[in-house]
């Protein structure tokens, strides 16, 4: 092919890509195009090597992109939602790029801005002097909830109230950049902006390279960097105090804390002692001195913030006056993102800075001026009117809003009145019309309205701008707001470099981190997490077992078959897998009911999501690969049945539900580092599968002579291929006692948990300092010492009573040597006139 | 007048408490018209940590570590404070209400007492449309500020109905205005709201009244309890003046105040977080005695 073929053939591919992206709006302006439906400069490249692809190519990667996400875990918690659905993470292909002019425009802007806001925040909660001398209305401040009165006076540890900012930006018609809102309490978006790299740079890598991208990671290894040197001890860790897993954005922390290798934390794994901020940890207290802060501020500390929050730490505020640690960003930043702080801000740039505002922000009234508010009632149809508060969730912008125009005569005239009554409440702005830039539907490039945050970290004494951003595109082509929680998309920035970038990897540069094999203390209420989740995951693969065993049967007619399947069901019973009126039904009805059942604790759809609760707060411990096993088991029991729930559909679930049971053992035992963690994850295992043994040889041991029992339990011990072949003989009595409660070297056996227990127990972290066993090993070595003594033959049904009541007892013992078990409640005051 | 103040909290928990950190507010200090001769705090079972201190209002706070396993915590407070507020008989003209609202939304000012703070709804005091339009009709326009205020706080007196355990310490403005009932908590809160929804500076005060019969032979309600009023603010040159809902009176020489905030929530007098299970019983014995020699100051 020739040269000028080529290019012919380019030029038609990019038409064909570009056919249907009308030329926009002549008011309005889009990223790509141009007001002459000419592709701008930067945009040039890209549209040609993905043009070259073509359609299917491009569905293809895309379709790659989205399976990484899901495959990764991304997902956006739907708030509204009680149940905690969540939705996959929706991302739009097309990057958003950005040429190097204009990006370093945007960057001194957004310093400038950073500055301004720290240096207001110095004040608000110092001499108050902005307010003193006429610059800042007092009801401005005095309004904010997010103005917190328990802090003013304080000096922020570190020296710095704002560490981590975002600015949510939008394009005008005239092509100026605008700040739509400022995010200052604890800006999200790191972590998408991450993934959403992650993401596409798989998918499109030549393209990306071919690029000259912007790296992001230099960035984050910053922003590390900087957190961890606030510490002044070499053992204590950057914690990420997250809300908890019922937060809108709880992947994000999770997320960010694995990345940036700190602990995440939650309120409850904290304390406050004389001195400090401690962590609860398995091996006693622990020392936190730094917080990247997730949780809003208010709920920080219930002792002097407000008394409701469940999720703080009481006394923090103490800690922070007593300067034992720094917040990023510290309580009460919040303040400054008050929309009606947007007011003000353009003229406090030069009284503060010297300088002019070079980011602007989108005009805005606070209407608690009389002069200001009659202005704005002349001139109410062509402005927003807003709440002078902030109060929406951080993934919104502009949501309760209402164009003037847009409002019916009565809803009119109550806004006016409103107004004039207390226009201390309220804003009026200036309605904003984004730019559009492309999105990929049904096979084309369509333009879409969009607002871009951008993400700034402080770093010594200046700041940094993350080289990339975090886009959410509208559904709609008029909207004005942009709203994940309502079907909008999100996409990656790409600044484009005028040099070479250098290749660094997202993942942290080896020379750079020390090496670190221990990875600190582990929490413990992530120990206890892990715990159960480790019993959950046992007791579903011990209750598969017993629906498979319950299922091979199912056709037999004999009464031996029948009886056998009798005792299975009792098992199951005391279990709490079947109803209890449900004993003489046919065994694929009982089985139907332990995998389909939601409201037993015992059946499948429970222990599932029980197993997947546990693991989903303490998401930063676990690879993508377990979580992704805990899921597919809960989406294949949560399944109906197509044909019904006869035998060979239940067999087949059993199996597939097996197997995923073992992959999620296999990924733990591989891919989890042999660390505190895992430990815990084992002892709830080996704990859990004892018990279920001990049960399993008193039903089919003692429980009956049937012949065929012993069979039973050799295969619900997973044992009759080593009984096969250490003995030439049908299933025997003392034999099989041995091989399932007594040898050491079966890894199904009783005795083999115990030692297994016994092992990790011994590598716990010692509380004391004294050479003696701890509970729960005194436990656990009393019950295995009685085990390893006794004859296969003389064992008794009273010696698997007791070593039911011994483990049950280990697994409390656990729990109250590791684990905090604390309820709290306030105290509340019933005695008044 | 001078009193002698006497006030015993006992909780009683269903099991013992291993933690507890507490935030006390009972510890009257030194305001304008009353001086404190004398007060105490004491705290049993004895706190391994504990610190006074004020918060952003000004008022006085202890706060308190128990480390140690107990199931009652007893505080008692003693305090001999003398009261003279006969200048509230004196109050002169007050601005109109929409001159003192423009005032309070231009008030340059950021410290403890001014207006500004007092302007906004607060955890415990939300703005609500129908306790708005209930206390409009004691603003009809131009009138004087603090004859619609003290208008406002006798409907309040009128018509709600006094009533122990009709509510609770978390009963919202809009639930206690729809039942007309409640406690000078109550009152205060719906009083606070309806000045706060017109625009006008309104804070909560926490505090003693005193015990027993008046010379007319009335006795006042919340005396055998803490008690609770609203602060007005009448504009910079008349400033603050306390209204007490529940008995329909300035706040004068029978009512001595101990701390005061946006609302209750600023001012309970404990709060604290424990670590128990299990729940809890509260005794409060208030007693409020005028010294006799008090004729002499």
């Amino acid at each position: 092919m020739g040269l000028l073929d080529s290019a012919t053939q380019e030029a038609e591919d990019l038409e064909q890509l570009l056919s249907g992206y009308y030329c926009p709006l002549p008011r309005n302006f889009d990223e790509m195009m141009d007001h002459d439906g000419r592709v701008r400069e930067h945009w040039r490249p890209f549209l040609n090597m993905l043009a070259a692809l073509g359609p299917d190519e491009i569905n293809h990667r895309f379709a790659a992109a989205d399976r990484h996400l899901r495959d990764s875990g991304v997902f956006y918690r739907v708030y509204e939602d009680p149940a905690g659905a969540v939705r996959p993470w929706p991302l739009s292909h097309v990057p958003l790029l950005i040429n190097p002019t204009e990006w370093q425009e945007l960057k001194t802007g957004l310093v400038q801005r950073a500055e301004l806001l720290e240096a207001i925040l110095a004040d608000i909660y110092g001499p108050a002097a902005l307010v003193r001398d006429g610059r800042l209305p007092a009801g401005v401040i005095a309004g904010n909830p997010e103005f917190l009165r328990p802090l003013v006076g304080v000096q922020p540890p570190g020296g710095a109230r704002l560490r981590f900012y975002a600015a949510d930006v939008g394009r005008s018609p005239d092509g100026r950049w605008w700040v739509l809102g400022d995010r200052t309490q604890a800006p999200s978006g790191a972590g998408y902006a991450l993934e959403n790299r992650l993401a596409l740079s798989r998918a499109l890598p030549d393209i990306y390279r071919a690029m000259r991208v912007e790296r992001v990671a230099p960035f984050f290894q910053a922003f590390q960097a900087e957190l961890s040197s606030l510490n002044r001890r070499d053992d204590s860790r950057v914690c990420v105090l997250t809300p908890g897993a019922m937060n809108e954005t709880y992947f994000e922390h999770a997320y960010l804390a694995r990345y940036l290798g700190f602990l995440l934390v939650e309120g409850e794994d904290l304390t406050v002692r004389d001195d400090g901020v401690f962590i609860r940890t398995v091996s006693g207290l622990k020392r936190a001195e730094v917080m990247l802060r997730r949780l809003d501020s208010d709920f920080a500390d219930p002792l002097e913030l407000s008394a409701r929050s469940r999720l703080g730490v009481p006394g923090l505020v103490q800690a922070i006056r007593n300067d034992t640690v720094v917040m990023a960003n510290a309580l009460g930043s919040g303040v400054v993102e008050a929309r009606a702080m947007l007011s003000f801000l353009p003229a406090l740039a030069p009284a503060l800075l010297g300088s002019e505002l070079t980011l602007p922000n989108v005009a805005t009234w606070w209407l608690g001026d009389p002069a200001v508010r009659d202005e704005v009632i002349d001139r109410l149809d062509e402005l927003v009117i807003a709440p002078a508060f902030t109060g929406e969730l951080p993934a919104h912008i502009d949501r309760p809003m209402m164009l003037g125009k847009d409002i019916d005569r009565a809803g009119r005239a109550r806004l006016i009145e409103a107004i004039g009554r207390r226009g201390i409440d309220f804003v009026a702005q200036e309605a904003v019309t984004l730019s559009t830039t492309p999105a990929w539907e049904n096979g084309k490039l369509v333009p879409r309205p969009f607002i871009m945050r951008l993400l700034l970290a402080r770093v010594g004494d200046g700041w940094r701008v993350m080289p990339g951003g975090f886009v959410r595109l509208a559904e709609d082509i008029d909207a004005r707001a942009v709203n994940l929680q309502q079907g909008g998309r999100t996409a990656d920035v790409w600044i484009i470099s005028d040099e070479p970038v250098a290749e660094t990897t997202l993942l942290p540069t080896p020379d750079r981190i020390a090496i670190n094999r221990a990875t600190g203390a582990l929490p413990s209420r992530a120990a206890a997490n892990l715990f159960w989740l480790g019993r959950y995951v046992e007791r579903a693969e011990a209750t598969l077992r017993l629906v498979r065993a319950l299922v091979n049967r199912a056709t037999e007619s004999d009464q031996a078959a029948v009886d056998i399947n009798a005792g299975i069901i009792a098992l199951l019973g005391t279990w709490d897998a079947v109803p209890p009126d449900i004993l003489n039904v046919k065994p694929a009805l009982v089985a139907a009911a332990v995998l389909q059942q939601r409201e037993l604790a015992g059946a499948l759809p429970y222990l599932a999501s029980a197993a997947q609760s546990a693991a989903s707060v303490i998401r930063d411990r676990f690879s993508p690969d377990a979580w992704r096993a805990l899921t597919e088991l809960v989406e294949m029991i949560k399944a109906p049945f197509e044909q019904g729930p006869n035998e060979s559909a239940i067999f087949e679930r059993v199996n597939g539900a097996l197997r995923i049971v073992a992959s999620f053992s296999g990924l733990a035992q591989e891919n989890m580092s042999q660390l505190t963690g895992w430990r815990f994850l084992e002892l709830g295992r080996r704990v859990e599968r004892a018990l279920a043994t001990c049960r399993f040889v008193r039903q089919f041991v003692f429980g009956t002579d049937l012949d065929g029992a012993l069979d039973v339990l050799l295969e619900l011990a997973d044992s009759q291929i080593t009984y096969r072949l250490r003995y030439v003989m049908v299933a025997a009595r003392a034999p099989v006692v041995d091989l399932v409660a007594l040898d050491p070297n079966n890894p199904r056996s009783i005795i083999y948990q115990l030692a297994r227990i016994e092992a990790h127990l011994a590598a716990l972290p010692k509380r004391g300092d004294d050479s003696r066993l701890s509970p729960p090993e005194q436990v656990v070595t009393a019950l295995a010492t009685r085990m390893r003594t006794a004859e296969a033959a003389s064992i008794d049904e009273q010696l698997l009573i007791d070593a039911e009541a011994a483990l049950m007892k280990l697994s409390d013992v656990i729990a109250s040597t590791y684990f905090t078990t604390r309820e709290r409640s306030e105290a509340p005051w019933e005695s008044l006139g | 007048m001078i009193y002698d103040i006497r006030q015993a909290t006992i909780y009683r928990y269903a099991s013992p408490v291993a933690y507890a950190h507490h935030v006390l507010r009972l510890t009257p200090i030194d305001r304008r018209h009353q001086h404190i001769h004398a007060a105490a705090l004491d705290i049993s079972p004895a706190p391994v940590e504990r610190r006074e201190g004020y918060d952003f209002f000004g008022n006085r706070i202890t706060w308190v570590v128990l480390d140690q396993p107990h199931d009652t915590l007893t505080v008692r407070v003693a305090a001999r404070v003398a009261v003279d507020r006969a200048a509230v008989a004196k109050l002169g003209v007050t601005p109109a209400w929409e001159d003192v609202r423009e005032a309070a939304f231009a008030c340059a000012d950021l410290s403890p007492q001014a207006p500004a703070h007092f302007l906004f709804p607060s955890r415990q005091v939300s703005l609500d449309p129908e306790i708005r339009d209930y206390a409009a009709e004691s603003f009809p326009p131009g009138r004087a500020m603090l004859e619609g205020a003290v208008d406002l706080m006798k409907r309040i007196k009128t018509e709600f109905v006094y009533e122990l355990g009709a509510t609770t310490a978390t009963t919202t403005p809009p639930m206690s205005f729809a039942l007309r009932r409640g406690v000078c908590q109550d009152f205060s809160h719906v009083m606070i709201s309806g000045l706060r929804s017109l625009g006008l500076p309104a804070a909560y005060v926490s505090g003693y009244l005193r015990t027993g019969h008046l010379p007319s032979g009335e006795k006042l309600e919340g005396a055998d309890a803490m008690h609770a009023w609203v602060l007005a603010w009448c504009g910079a040159e008349t400033g603050w003046v306390g209204l007490d809902p529940t008995n329909g009176i300035l706040a004068g020489n029978d009512h001595v105040v101990l701390a005061l905030g946006r609302d209750y929530a600023d001012v309970a007098p404990i709060d604290g977080v424990i670590f128990a299970a299990g729940r809890q019983r509260i005794e409060v014995s208030v007693q409020v005695t005028p010294v006799s020699e008090a004729r002499s100051i």
